[in-house]
């Protein structure tokens, strides 16, 4: 398969008061939405849906997702949007990653409205699932114990409600219970849509290769990344199935593609406000959260006030770690190569870059860029 | 399925008190154990999944709790047990007594959980696990100071410190993420349980903190209208944890209780 370029903007709300996010103790899950002013957020979804319909124009894949009460993210919920890409766009696959299955009381809802937007785009979604976790525990009420669990029976069901076309099926499962299931309309896509997971997770990814599900790392850098796609290619063959493809694997990092190194640095620049702004979160909501890491792991992350955070977030250490590529094109397309050789293969790079203080018109840049001259190099590369 | 093997700490003789804990097992170092092991035979298990006691894999309800606790009051030597339930505890016993087992003799809640009483967008019990840390050392203690060392109550993290082992600190991982296992949704509640209180048939004693954020007095005082017949009393310079913060005020209590119920 030649490689892909996929576009993934969370639509953050970057426009409240310092002194305000200073003050508050999580800029997700409890900051007053007094600060979210409806016409900012108005001209926020008008600009991405635009670059979604460019994104579509130019050949580069779409992602959403959806995170909930925070200034990180605008999108409330992710099949909404799909379903809004879906109409507008014409071409281009189209990767809900995801809504939140682990939040969401009824997977069977969710295997409907991910049915609906298959056939509204005329099989061009994939469906992705994410464990969840912190604050979306909280502004979800959703127990934040036993997610793992939750989160692959409400996929067991997805998946089941998808493939079923002989009237309602029952289930009644630990977390689960649906006794008369028998979602119209069916998708569009035989025998379902591509399941895609981002986790690091090594039991989990194990498990997704198992599945032959896409592993998707978020940031992971280079060790994480290959050490999940490494044991995503070790179960399988443990369990004596065929090696995966590179289609199997994706890799999601900040981006930005300028005309000259100095200018993508200078806009990339922009982007890590995502991490040490839009992350802040109350303890309760974070280290002290049941279930955040296992009781063994305890000591290590009280003690040190533990982070999964970059520490150092200039672009120069983010770009060193593997966790943004930026640059002019030819510089953006070395990075990814490098990548793609120090983790073994990878098939799907996610490119975050319309985020932090990334604006439209610097964002419309990136892509153009990114479609006209790293894609087809990469693509020369892997075929 | 094999019955369960819940760690239980034991201290004294004579009639079986039995100890339903809140959000960390019975410490074997607080002075209430000993004072009151001076009144009967204090029996004090671990609920699955806290301490050393193990959790069967879908043991996670309020529903197994309950049971669990018919189980131990079944496996204790002779009827006439006392038992006494403190916090999420308190709710465990709550629940145990409208089921009238034959063995209860008396009960005595303290700043429990587990009913609702007012309307519904009035919070009734502090959130244990949406608070910050700092806020519900504040709201379970009097005097977080008078906190006694060693021995936690809610509001723990506030005061980790490198004095903690790291044995320490994973046990209070593993009772953390069972209490949020059993609590989380509907939050320290059973929104059924304030009807069926009438069905309790022992002498009741309800005791609070009267310094009791968390839960506040007024809670408790609404509590022991619903529990027919029963006796409120108040703690004075104690907040969710008086057996803590004030043992031998707790115990005089329980003992006069005791003497006035035998």
């Amino acid at each position: 398969m030649p490689m892909e370029l996929w576009n993934h903007c969370e639509n953050p709300y970057p426009f409240v008061a310092a002194d305000v996010l200073d003050a508050a103790d999580a800029v997700r899950a409890s900051l007053p939405n007094i600060y979210c002013d409806p016409e900012i957020a108005a001209r926020l979804y008008d600009e991405v849906l635009a670059e979604y319909v460019r994104c579509d124009e130019i050949g580069l894949h779409i992602v959403t997702n959806e995170h909930h009460s925070g200034i990180n993210n605008l999108w409330a919920a992710s099949p909404v949007i799909t379903g809004i890409v879906a109409r507008l766009t014409r071409k281009v696959r189209i990767l809900s990653l995801g809504t939140l299955i682990t939040v969401r009381p009824d997977p069977v809802r969710v295997a409907e409205e991910y049915a609906t937007i298959d056939v509204l785009s005329r099989g061009r979604l994939d469906i992705g699932f994410v464990k969840s976790g912190a604050t979306e525990m909280v502004s979800g009420d959703a127990n934040p114990m036993r997610i793992r669990e939750r989160e692959w029976e409400a996929i067991d069901l997805i998946e089941k409600a998808l493939t079923s076309h002989d009237g309602p099926f029952s289930w009644e499962g630990k977390f689960f219970i649906h006794p008369h299931v028998n979602i119209w309309p069916r998708p569009y896509q035989q025998p379902r849509p591509e399941f895609w997971a981002a986790t690091s997770d090594m039991p989990t990814c194990a498990e997704l290769g198992r599945r032959g599900i896409v592993n998707t790392l978020l940031f992971g850098g280079y060790d994480r990344t290959k050490l999940a796609f490494d044991t995503y290619k070790k179960a399988r063959a443990d369990a004596g199935l065929p090696p995966p493809g590179e289609d199997r694997f994706s890799y999601m990092a900040f981006c930005y593609v300028g005309d000259t190194d100095a200018e993508a640095l200078r806009i990339g620049q922009k982007i890590p406000w995502f991490l040490t702004v839009s992350m802040k979160s109350a303890p309760q909501m974070a280290k002290f959260q049941p279930g955040n890491v296992t009781p063994e792991m305890a000591p290590a992350a009280w003690r040190a006030g533990f982070s999964k955070r970059p520490t150092d977030l200039s672009v120069e250490s983010l770009i060193a770690q593997g966790q943004m590529f930026c640059g002019n094109p030819d510089t953006v397309v070395r990075q990814i190569r490098e990548f793609r050789r120090r983790v073994g293969g990878v098939g799907r790079i996610i490119m975050m870059t319309r985020q932090g203080l990334v604006t439209h018109a610097e964002a419309m840049r990136s892509f153009s860029l990114a479609a006209k001259e790293v894609l087809p190099q990469l693509q020369m590369a892997t075929q | 399925m094999k019955p369960l093997e819940p760690e239980i700490l034991r201290r004294g003789r004579g009639q079986p008190i039995l100890l339903i804990h809140g959000i960390h097992p019975v410490s074997p170092a607080a002075l209430f154990v000993d004072l009151l092991a001076k009144h009967g035979e204090v029996i004090a298990p671990s609920h699955p999944g806290f301490g050393a006691s193990p959790r069967p894999p879908d043991f996670d309800t309020m529903y197994d709790l309950v049971h669990g606790y018919l189980d131990v009051l079944d496996a204790i030597d002779g009827d006439g047990v006392t038992v006494i339930g403190f916090g999420f505890g308190g709710w465990i016993a709550a629940e145990l007594a409208t089921l009238r087992p034959r063995k209860l003799k008396r009960l005595v809640l303290v700043d429990a959980v587990g009913i609702k009483v007012s309307g519904r967008e009035q919070r009734d019990i502090v959130h244990f696990f949406n608070t910050a840390p700092d806020e519900l050392n504040r709201c379970a203690w009097h005097d977080p100071a008078s906190r006694p060392r060693g021995i936690y109550g809610l509001g723990w993290q506030a005061t980790i410190s490198d004095e903690m082992t790291d044995a320490e600190m994973i046990t209070m991982a593993l009772n953390w993420d069972s209490l949020c296992l059993y609590g989380w949704r509907p939050h320290m509640f059973n929104p059924q349980l304030a009807y069926w209180l009438r069905r309790i048939g022992v002498p009741t004693l309800v005791l609070w903190g009267g310094s009791d954020r968390i839960v506040t007095p007024d809670y408790g005082r609404a509590y022991s209208r619903l529990i027919p017949g029963s006796t409120f009393a108040v703690i004075e310079a104690a907040g969710h944890h008086p057996e803590l913060e004030r043992p031998r005020a707790f115990t005089d209590h329980v003992a006069s209780f005791l003497r006035a119920n035998p």
